[in-house]
């Protein structure tokens, strides 16, 4: 199967090894991977400020590349759910673009979904010498339904111990530009995420959004945890690179 | 609109951050965020074991409520026909104004200087115990959170907990001097002792007081009967002692017949409180009849549109099936952030971010829909499925149509935007911003102070980008293998 792999915005921006792992465990499934050149960004930053117009244009942009495929996977349960449910809903109006909307968001799956559900990856790759919590990301959880495939998926790497914490279903503040318009009511909701991952001791707390990740990652951090790791659960199932 | 003089939605930004940095409010929130959540989620365990499921029975509740508010006008007649039929007078009140100036009214009718009050949201809407006051007539808050704050001066921070603000030891302080007595040290478990303390005060009040004010969880039409759902007991004393008993509630109030109290008492006091019914429901149903033990001589309605009407048809209506439960504030991240003052008006956490804009004017809350991380748990607790992101994202979409938008944040949005749709441009512009990212970063590759997004690293470091983007990366490796 031909699958289209949309890396998003952030991914590019800060962390490409969560894309190179998707890619990785798309190709073990068995998937002939394309990449669509000419991507940028899904455009949910212009849709959650309240402009429709700017969403639209990007929304048709991403529908224009991204169609074709078998699959299209995203390595984000944010940007999945905005395709998924946010493209047929702003195009309805329009009856070409909004079943060209509606024919993606239907092929359209954040990636351990994917994974897991659609491609039925059994093995993973990788091996993992320790043990993770997770953190469930609000639009995947809540917007897609996505809890059981990233830990059907980690309890498959070797050596992977599942630690889970409290309140794992608790948003961890981030809310894209909410995090930058109110820091500190931000910062006051990512340190009671950090400390349920600090009691829940794991080595490392994984999730599905790199934008959650970036916001734990960084409030760690500034509280002086150098040791937890923050990981894309896609880099967890895909392990190091070889060089 | 009468009530915008009061709403301070105004000045979310700037009040979110002194509650943030408040340690005593902290520590209240941080105590009572488990116990709210906790309780709800074990009461939907137990509802689960007893066969009924939670998506069934709310979709059965969104039904009642839609069937009211798609034929408001009707029920209402309804409503007010039989109310009057039981003895009881029906008064509209249009606005806050409207309210004080009926109470007034009625209490002058009745030569009444003492008024005994069970919570009312509504009161609130129209800072009823200030018109009160000032006509002469004394208002006593009976609910012990309200009277725990009128004795403090202030304004409820929570629609079913007014004081959950506060901490024991403020609490203490506050009734040994309002009760005149020194003060001792408190622990959770003499809370039953500062308890008989409010009650004894309060109870020489339900005696004294010539008319009662209460507000209503329901209206049921077939009936023309008022449901109040309460857990001290002040409910009933306010209802029936008094000779004179008003109800103030908005028109949404309304349901069709018992039945459909009935199913929707299945969901108000497990999503609130987590109980499977409140200590007290009270159905009343007009004045005392001859026999009748108890009871006020005069029961009067008021019925308040103070905006609700002109949500009706509107994108806003699913609003206003809104029964008052809290879930959806008991679960929202940014509500136990800052509790329910920096919302600046009657009502916090999500409701009120969609209420107060539209009950108070959209350009005078231009934070409070935004003031929302999205994360959809107030949507998914919600016994009535008000979609509340939704509709707090149609209010980004409504500020953006009208303008309202800061000029910084729409050039920004559509640079980038234009930028986005141009991928060579932006690939270019990708290599700047990590290029200049590193360059800011420390030798552990964070990033501590970030002048363009200043509000990041307030509280966080931001981890410098790994290296070349991935696009940069990928291109090169397709290159290499050719």
């Amino acid at each position: 199967m031909r699958v289209a792999l949309y890396v998003t915005c952030l991914v590019d921006l800060m962390r490409p090894s969560v894309g190179f792992a998707s890619l990785r465990l798309l190709e073990a499934a068995g998937c002939e991977v394309i990449v669509p050149e000419g991507q940028t960004c899904c455009g949910q930053p212009a849709w959650s400020s309240g402009n429709r117009p700017l969403a639209i244009d990007l929304a048709k942009k991403a529908i224009g590349e991204l169609e074709g495929y078998d699959y299209v996977v995203i390595p984000s349960g944010s940007c999945a759910e905005h395709v998924r449910n946010v493209y047929p809903q702003i195009l309805a109006d329009d009856p070409e673009w909004g079943a060209r909307a509606s024919a993606l968001a239907a092929r359209c799956h954040e990636l351990t979904s994917f994974l897991a559900d659609v491609a039925k990856l059994a093995e993973m790759p990788a091996e993992f010498a320790g043990s993770v919590t997770y953190h469930d990301s609000c639009k995947g959880l809540r917007g897609l339904g996505i809890k059981r495939q990233p830990r059907e998926l980690l309890l498959k790497v070797r050596g992977l111990k599942l630690q889970e914490m409290r309140e794992c279903e608790e948003c961890c503040g981030f809310g894209g530009a909410f995090s930058v318009k109110y820091g500190e009511v931000s910062t006051r909701i990512v340190d009671r995420k950090c400390d349920a991952i600090a009691s829940a001791g794991a080595d490392a707390v994984v999730g599905g959004d790199l934008g959650c990740l970036m916001n734990i990652e960084g409030r760690l951090r500034r509280r002086g945890d150098e040791t937890t790791r923050v990981l894309h659960v896609a880099e967890v199932l895909a392990g190091e690179e070889e060089s | 609109m009468a009530t915008t003089r009061h709403s301070q939605a105004m000045f979310f930004q700037a009040r979110a951050g002194e509650k943030v940095r408040d340690k005593v409010l902290q520590r209240a929130l941080q105590k009572a965020k488990p116990l709210f959540s906790g309780k709800r989620g074990q009461a939907m365990v137990a509802l689960a074991d007893d066969g009924m499921d939670f998506e069934t029975l709310r979709t059965a509740c969104e039904e009642i409520r839609n069937r009211v508010l798609n034929d408001l006008d009707v029920w209402l007649a309804l409503f007010e026909e039989r109310a009057k039929a039981n003895g009881a007078e029906v008064l509209w009140a249009r606005d806050g104004d409207d309210i004080c100036d009926l109470v007034i009214d009625v209490a002058r009718r009745h030569g009444v200087s003492k008024v005994a009050k069970s919570k009312s949201m509504l009161s609130e809407e129209a800072h009823l115990n200030d018109a009160l006051s000032a006509a002469g007539i004394r208002p006593v808050e009976t609910d012990l959170g309200e009277y725990i704050i009128q004795l403090a001066g202030e304004t409820p921070s929570h629609i079913i907990a007014p004081a959950v603000h506060k901490t024991i030891e403020q609490i203490e302080e506050l009734f040994a001097k309002e009760h005149g007595r020194p003060i001792e040290q408190r622990t959770s478990e003499d809370i039953p002792a500062m308890t008989r303390e409010a009650r004894a005060v309060l109870r020489e009040h339900f005696l004294t007081a010539d008319m009662g004010i209460s507000g209503a969880n329901f209206l049921i039409a077939e009936t023309g009967t008022a449901s109040l759902v309460t857990n001290e007991g002040n409910g009933r004393m306010v209802t029936t002692l008094p000779k004179v008993h008003v109800v103030i509630t908005g028109i949404e109030k309304v349901v069709p017949t018992l039945e459909d109290f009935a199913t929707l008492m299945r969901m108000l006091p497990r999503s609130a409180t987590g109980q499977t019914i409140s200590n007290y429901v009270s159905l009343l149903t007009g004045t005392k009849r001859p026999g009748d033990s108890d009871g006020p001589e005069k029961t009067v309605f008021i019925l308040v549109d103070n905006g609700r009407a002109s949500l009706l048809g509107s994108a806003y209506q699913d609003m206003l099936r809104c029964i008052r439960c809290s879930a959806c504030m008991n679960h929202c991240p940014v509500y136990f952030s800052l509790g329910g003052h920096a919302y600046g008006w009657v009502y916090p956490g999500p409701m009120g971010s969609v209420l107060t804009p539209l009950y108070t004017g959209i350009a005078n809350a231009l934070d409070l829909p935004h003031a929302s991380t999205g994360c959809n748990q107030c949507g998914s607790v919600c016994p009535v499925k008000i979609p509340l992101p939704k509709l707090m994202h149609r209010l980004r979409e409504d500020q953006n149509e009208m303008g309202l938008r800061p000029w910084s944040e729409r050039l920004g949005l559509k640079a980038w935007a234009w930028v986005a749709g141009k991928p060579r441009l932006y690939r270019w512009l990708v290599r700047r911003a990590i290029g200049y990212l590193h360059w800011l970063a420390d030798d552990k590759g964070r990033i501590q102070v970030l002048g363009m997004a200043p509000g990041w690293t307030v509280g966080r470091d931001l981890v410098a980008p790994q290296g070349k983007s991935f696009h940069e990366q990928y291109a090169a490796r397709k290159r290499a293998s050719k």
